[in-house]
């Protein structure tokens, strides 16, 4: 009897949990679609809206019919398009500074980064040819389009309620559309300034507004340069796909104790292995498929900033400080949620227990805005060392703060989220090793803390 | 060699209940010993802290020589309530309990292909737990109990619920762990089954130990010490016949059982009246009577303040 007996141990017990926790969550259908192809579908998508909404690289080719009073907004747009033609295509990144939407009357004929290559012939008709005729050539498809000026808008004051009139084909691809109105508005606003005698160039520079270079300067007299995407956007992002991983992860502990408990299988584990043993191992299995979520998101995060041309924003660094953070904050999530999967029977009867957890899970949302309008202020400050919403709040100041945090306050943070998640990892297990056996009603919280002190 | 289970004093309360009361028992290794009791009577609760599941509140525990934590490998359980992954396959699970039991990956699936066949349920290994019967999943769980060889073996009413044909396989199939030298403790209220299975029965109720003697034993203790007859002719002249024979201390006609059931003085020999009734009252079947191990138990128990108990609550 036993002569095959493979003394693996505690250790090969844990592995052995674990392994079946990671392979039992991932390889889930829910899994798979809501935290794999939900995400490439998403990324998938937002490529594909431009190209399906605008039409794509496609290059805009064929004549348009441009019927004006005196043939100035024509000669506008024929040098507008020539102008664009020899500039190239979208495909050229806009220069450093390029605001994303360019005021009237500044257009200096260039092309804008999203319009399509151009390769447009512009025929002027006057505002007294047949245009029903021309409006049929749109229809069948042979122009690009009928650009009609009404002569009121080359006075020097316009009156409202006057526009220009833009006939595309149905098929018209949405960007080519929004590329030939805006074409048409700026000729006419630089052949009005001409009509009026002025000087467009000399107007352009008039209305030029200086930008403003803004710059934080900390404490300690170091100056650091204000970027929105660093001090709100990148903190969110980091914190957010923390919060998803850990969540996620920590809620399924809770679904597969309850599952656990409630299919009456915990009896024959407990008869392999202890509360201890299994909790390490669930624990352990969770934290896995966090970092796999994490990994996921991570690199499609990272490619997406690659695209921007925005790398410099994060660092090696950054990203071995985010696992850490990751890891303290789902530990102590996850021992959390095991004591309450422990305690109770159904996922019905742990909508009680859940929710104090769940609130405590919420701060570090509720607290993004003020952290990230201040992340060295005395809130984020001291709401860094208390577990177990530290580690998140952590993340938004260390990815946020351009003026940088003393590294003494990581130092502590992590040293007191560390011996936090130890504790609450503690706490739990002790309720968990109780309560995993307990069946009826659920316990009150009064009754958690009795069994976390029991012997 | 230390005993396979040694219980000294073990006592269990919840609340205001007491579960179990100071409890003594050994089983010596190889044997197969059944724990009786009626519902809610500690059997479960005795199960439980044999496999360290719950800690009792006196006396002390030794399962294989040492603390059943340590032991784990070496035990293999049958909780009452049954379980199992239900959307694993059962190949899977029964691979996941191996490697909990420390049984190395190699030849493990072949081991349990091997179960499998044994306890009947071919062609089930790649099938979800849920797609099994309840009797196929008892027996899916009894492999998971018994998987790794264990010297000890508990199983907590493991025929509870199975058809008479699963019934039969799995007490062949403890039938065999036991020859192969097993230590086996079961737990059950089927009687009959006991009585066919185990060398040896401990009887609890209410928490107290009653009986603690091998089957037969205990059918001799208890033996009512009388002599059927099933008589062919009128029942009534039959037992006036009877009652009026030196050594019948009375004769009582059982229209449930078509026999009479003679009470045997106190002194009297029954083989002798046997032969002396045979003689005098025509009858179609004459034989000493015999006590079931079902009429054991409710005379026990029933002697024991009957059944009745408040459920325990709060433990698993």
């Amino acid at each position: 009897m036993g002569q095959h007996r493979f003394t693996s141990g505690r250790t090969g017990r844990i592995r052995a949990i674990a392994a079946r926790e990671f392979k039992q969550t991932v390889l889930t259908k829910t899994f798979i679609f809501g935290a794999l192809l939900l995400p490439i579908a998403l990324v998938a998508v937002g490529a594909a809206i431009p190209l399906l909404v605008g039409g794509g690289t496609t290059p805009v080719v064929g004549t348009l019919v441009v019927a004006d009073h005196d043939g100035s907004v024509a000669a506008q747009m024929r040098l507008s398009f020539d102008a664009m033609r020899a500039a190239g295509t979208r495909t050229a990144p806009a220069p450093a500074g390029t605001p994303l939407t360019m005021p009237l009357g500044e257009f200096d004929g260039a092309a804008m980064p999203d319009d399509p290559p151009v390769d447009i012939t512009v025929v002027r008709v006057p505002l007294s040819a047949d245009l029903q005729q021309e409006q049929a050539r749109v229809q069948s498809g042979e122009i690009l389009g009928l650009v009609e000026i009404p002569v009121e808008l080359l006075q020097a004051t316009p009156p409202a309620g006057v526009d220009i009139s833009v006939l595309v084909p149905t098929a018209s691809p949405a960007k080519t559309t929004a590329m030939l109105g805006r074409v048409a508005r700026e000729a006419t606003v630089t052949a009005r300034v001409a009509a009026a005698g002025g000087d467009l160039a000399a107007v352009r520079a008039l209305l030029s507004s200086p930008t403003a270079a803004t710059a934080r300067v900390s404490n300690q007299g170091q100056r650091s340069a204000e970027r929105l995407e660093v001090r709100v956007i990148l903190p969110a992002a980091f914190m957010f796909l923390m919060w998803i991983a850990s969540f996620s992860s920590a809620n399924h502990l809770l679904t597969s104790t309850i599952e656990e408990k409630s299919s009456k299988v915990i009896e024959v584990l407990l008869s392999a292995t202890s509360p201890l043993e299994l909790l390490a191992g669930k624990i352990l299995g969770q934290s896995l498929v966090g970092l796999l979520m994490l990994g996921m998101y991570g690199i499609a995060g990272l490619a997406g900033l690659t695209l921007l041309a925005m790398t410099d924003l994060v660092d090696v660094f950054t990203i071995l400080l985010f696992v850490a953070w990751f890891l303290l904050g789902y530990f102590m999530s996850a021992a959390m949620m095991a004591a309450v999967g422990s305690a109770v029977s159904d996922l019905r009867e742990a909508q009680t227990l859940v929710s104090p957890v769940m609130l405590l899970m919420m701060l570090p949302l509720m607290l993004w805005l003020p952290i990230s309008e201040n992340p060295t202020g005395i809130i984020a400050t001291v709401a860094s060392f208390i577990p177990p919403i530290g580690p998140f709040v952590m993340v938004l100041r260390t990815t946020g703060a351009v003026e940088g945090i003393p590294s003494w306050q990581v130092a502590v943070a992590l040293l007191i989220n560390a011996a936090g998640a130890i504790g609450l990892v503690w706490l739990g297990a002790r309720i968990f090793r109780i309560g995993i056996l307990m069946q009826g009603k659920p316990p009150t919280p009064l009754e958690l803390l009795r069994w976390a002190r029991a012997r | 060699m230390t005993p396979a289970l040694e219980i000294r004093g073990v006592s269990k309360r919840f609340g205001s209940l007491e579960a179990v009361r100071p409890l003594d028992l050994v089983a010596q290794r190889g044997a197969l010993i059944g724990l009786l009791g009626p519902n809610g009577a500690g059997k479960s609760t005795l199960i439980r802290m044999i496999m360290s599941l719950i800690r009792p509140d006196t006396g002390e525990l030794r399962v294989l020589g040492g603390d059943a934590l340590d032991m784990k490998d070496r035990i293999g359980y049958l909780p009452e309530e049954r379980g199992v992954y239900r959307r694993m396959r059962v190949e899977d699970f029964l691979f996941y309990i191996g490697r909990l039991k420390g049984l190395p990956p190699s030849g493990l699936r072949a081991r349990i292909a091997g179960w499998l066949e044994r306890v009947e349920l071919p062609g089930v290994a790649h099938k979800r737990c849920q797609e099994l019967s309840k009797g196929m999943q008892q027996k899916v769980q009894f492999v998971a109990a018994v998987l790794h060889d264990p010297e000890l073996i508990v199983l907590d009413e493991p025929f509870s619920g199975l058809d008479p044909v699963n019934a039969r396989v799995l007490i062949q199939a403890v039938r065999d762990l036991h020859r192969e030298g097993r230590t086996i403790f079961l737990s059950t209220h089927q009687m009959t089954q006991a009585e066919q299975l185990c060398q040896r029965i401990v009887l609890i109720n209410r928490g107290d130990k009653i009986l603690d003697a091998t089957v037969g034993d205990a059918l001799t203790r208890f033996s009512p010490r009388g002599i059927d007859v099933e008589p062919v002719i009128d029942p009534e002249q039959a037992c006036s016949a009877l009652r009026q024979m030196p050594g019948v201390a009375s004769a009582q006609w059982r229209s449930e059982a078509s026999s009479i059931q003679v009470a045997i003085d106190e002194g009297a020999d029954a083989v002798s009246l046997l032969a002396a009734i045979a003689q005098s009252v025509p009858a179609r079947r004459i034989e000493v009577a015999r006590v079931s191990l079902d009429d054991v138990f409710v005379r026990l128990v029933e002697g024991h303040g009957g059944h009745a108990r408040v459920p325990v609550r709060g433990a698993a």
